[in-house]
């Protein structure tokens, strides 16, 4: 078997690779021409195929001999403004996909996101049954929500279109070395930290858990044709992984709390009024942007667990440590790094899943 | 009036913002060669009809208008079949790579008595209508020199300098930085009328694919003289403008509202100095403020000279009236444009002589 993943030298897309090395898949990994692979620690064999998916020439050679495409590129940050975004991750899924259907390759693993979900209609647990952000809400969203929706509304169509095995994979907040100040840790000022919601749970999967799933739903004919969030637990509270936050990367900070039905009541308050509706505000100002960031709500990995028999094979006490360790060998090579959590199964705590 | 939009990035939503809120104009129909960015710019602005094929969205919708705001290489063909299936053109700057292909369009759009219209949104800016209206009431004075700089770090990986696909502006004669020399030519035109002569001077400063990141140019014209400069390493982010008449001066930051004055006055030198420095920093204060709460309200921000100008242009092509951009003004900017990207003199910085960047052999500092 081999696979194609996308954004292979992104945060996900680096272990990923490492996970379906581990596993003795052949992989062909994406990367934009540009991209520099020295310190990823890839193996020399590694087959790595240089394309930036908003031109469409060349992509067709891609997938020559892959059975199973992993789709993780995408632009996470709007740093080049929404439409950059949009090109970036919906236009290079066209691509990507329309090139695809002139191969003989017919299974797609998606990575969308939490994102997509209508976090002002949800209570109590968001699951896959929970629903989508709906049209025109949708574009009061940030760029990430809409590219990440756009693009999960392209696969789908073409993977009916041509009758290809789909599954969607919607991690949460994806973290892990140098990715762990997520967005629903508050507002940073200086030293203080804002903490609204402070026991609010965030949906969170560490980086080598969620590349297992995704490694596994590439693999796992019982994958096919099925849209499973990927979340470690329950979700852990924002208030004391700020505190593991700050520990571990030794940073002084005061953490102030503010009640989540405080907050949302002044946001909601001051955007009706004050700033009239206006969406280029500071995220954290616009209600429903808002809510997908901080909404305290519950979290399952029951259906992978269900659907894969997937449990997060790294404890929440181990991706801490791994995640904040001063370990240059670890993290300079994430395959290593793979190859010592395999080694170090038995010596860890029991899996955080939720039944 | 009915308009349609061929292009439907990130420009193009300011300009189907703006027109949604025009009275007597509907958005029939837009164009994008993605399906998926045409969708969603339809349904996000309720647009009833989407195509990735420009001819056949004129050949189906007939729109009165059209709205160019793809990529500059893209423009002149497209303005060209827009104006020959009858419809009025409105296009972003530059409209066109070269004088020769806007003459072009400019004799097509005269021959079949249609508008053609290039987005000049700076020169209707609060700012500069407000230096404009105090020009008209003689308040300046005769204008002696205009100043134009703007600087914008367009050197980050995401943008312009994208090494992964190059963006299409690059290959525009000057690159990048060619891309906004319109804005600083019809500033120069709007206050010193059409140039008799220009020099240029494009360096490269930092490394980057960019051919050139730092532009000076100057320009004798009609009415006086001006400079124009682009940098892209002078931070912040900031379009100045400073206008020099015989009795006054006026300091613009075009990305806000800020715009001060200074004037002779009646009094002994040392009041004048402190009654400037009073007004100017009253100027300054409510400006900040106005900035900051058009940040917090919304509106259309720096792109309000666009939404005036639309509206401008809608309102003449309803009445017949004089349009706001004519013909022969995008013309008069556009040779001086033209001379600033062709300028052959050779000028010494301090690590090297620079050239025009049609020979973009040029500089690397």
């Amino acid at each position: 078997m081999k696979v194609l993943v996308t954004g292979a030298n992104g945060f996900l897309g680096r272990h990923v690779v490492s996970a379906l090395l581990a596993r003795g898949i052949e992989v062909r990994a994406l990367v934009r021409p540009a991209a520099s692979v020295d310190d990823l620690g890839w193996p020399t064999s590694l087959d790595l195929f240089r394309a930036d998916l908003r031109s469409s020439r060349d992509l067709e050679q891609a997938f020559d001999g892959v059975d199973v495409l992993v789709h993780l590129a995408a632009a996470v940050t709007g740093g080049a403004g929404e439409d950059a975004q949009f090109a970036a991750t919906v236009v290079g899924t066209e691509h990507l996909l329309g090139a695809m259907a002139r191969t003989a390759c017919t299974r797609v693993v998606l990575a969308s996101s939490f994102s997509v979900y209508d976090w002002s209609s949800i209570r109590g647990v968001l699951d896959e049954a929970s629903p989508l952000e709906p049209i025109p809400d949708l574009y009061a969203r940030d760029g990430y929500a809409i590219a990440k929706s756009w693009q999960e509304r392209v696969v789908r169509r073409l993977a009916c279109e041509h009758g290809w095995d789909l599954t969607v994979l919607r991690p949460g907040f994806i973290w892990g070395r140098d990715h762990a100040y997520l967005a629903a840790l508050g507002i940073q000022i200086s030293t203080f930290h804002l903490v609204i919601g402070p026991l609010s749970r965030m949906p969170m999967t560490y980086v080598e858990n969620c590349a297992d799933v995704f490694a596994l739903a590439a693999i796992d004919p019982r994958a096919r044709g099925q849209t499973l969030n990927v979340v470690d637990s329950e979700g852990e509270r924002i208030w004391s992984f700020l505190g593991e936050y700050l520990r571990g990367t030794g940073q002084r900070g005061v953490r102030i709390p503010i009640a989540y039905r405080f907050a949302h009541l002044v946001v909601r308050l001051a955007f009706s009024t004050v700033f009239r509706r206006n969406l280029r505000l500071p995220q954290i100002l616009i209600p429903c942007r808002f809510e997908a960031r901080l909404k305290p709500l519950r979290y399952s990995n029951r259906r992978a667990h269900e659907i894969l028999g997937w449990q997060p094979q790294l404890d929440f006490r181990e991706c801490v440590r791994r995640t904040f360790a001063n370990d240059t060998a670890t993290r300079c090579d994430p395959h290593a790094r793979v190859q010592a959590r395999v080694s170090n199964q038995s010596l860890l705590s029991r899996p955080s899943s939720v039944p | 009036m009915r308009s349609a939009l061929i292009g439907a990035g990130q420009i193009a939503r300011q300009h189907l913002t703006c027109l949604q809120g025009l009275p007597g104009v509907e958005v029939v129909a837009l164009c994008d060669l993605s399906p998926s960015v045409a969708e969603c710019a339809a349904e996000r602005h309720r647009v009833r009809s989407w195509f990735t094929d420009h001819r056949v969205m004129l050949r189906q919708i007939r729109p009165d208008v059209v709205h160019i705001t793809t990529p500059p290489t893209s423009h002149f063909h497209l303005a060209l079949d827009a104006l020959q299936a009858g419809a009025h053109v409105i296009v972003e700057k530059p409209a066109t790579t070269t004088l020769e292909e806007l003459n072009m369009l400019a004799r097509c759009a005269r021959e079949l008595g249609r508008a053609l219209i290039e987005d000049y949104n700076y020169l209707f800016n609060h700012a500069s209508r407000e230096i404009s209206r105090r020009i008209d009431a003689g308040e300046f004075g005769a204008v002696v020199h205009v100043e134009a700089m703007l600087c914008l770090d367009i050197l980050g990986p995401d943008g312009f300098a994208d090494a992964n696909v190059p963006h299409p502006v690059l290959s525009l004669e000057g690159g990048a930085i060619a891309d906004f020399l319109p804005h600083l030519a019809s500033l120069a035109h709007l206050f010193v009328g059409p140039h008799r002569r220009a020099r240029a001077f494009w360096a490269k400063r930092k490394p980057s694919i960019l051919p050139y990141d730092e532009f000076r140019g100057i320009v004798e014209a009609e009415r006086g003289t001006a400079c124009l400069a682009f940098s892209a390493s002078a931070q912040p982010d900031a379009f100045w403008l400073r206008v020099y008449g015989e009795r006054m001066q006026a300091t613009a930051n075009l990305f806000e509202n800020r715009v001060t004055f200074n004037r002779l006055r009646p009094y002994p030198k040392p009041l004048v100095a402190l009654l400037n420095g009073l007004e100017e920093g009253k100027s300054i204060r409510r400006a900040a403020v106005s900035t900051l709460m058009g940040k917090f309200t919304g509106g259309p921000g720096t792109y309000e000279g666009l939404f005036e100008l639309l509206a401008r242009s809608y309102r003449a092509l309803g009445t017949g009236s004089e349009l706001p951009v004519t013909i022969e003004h995008i013309l008069a900017v556009n040779r001086l444009v033209d001379a600033l990207k062709r300028d052959e003199e050779t000028t010494v910085s301090g690590k090297g002589g620079a050239r025009g960047p049609g020979h973009l052999e040029g500089s690397a500092a």
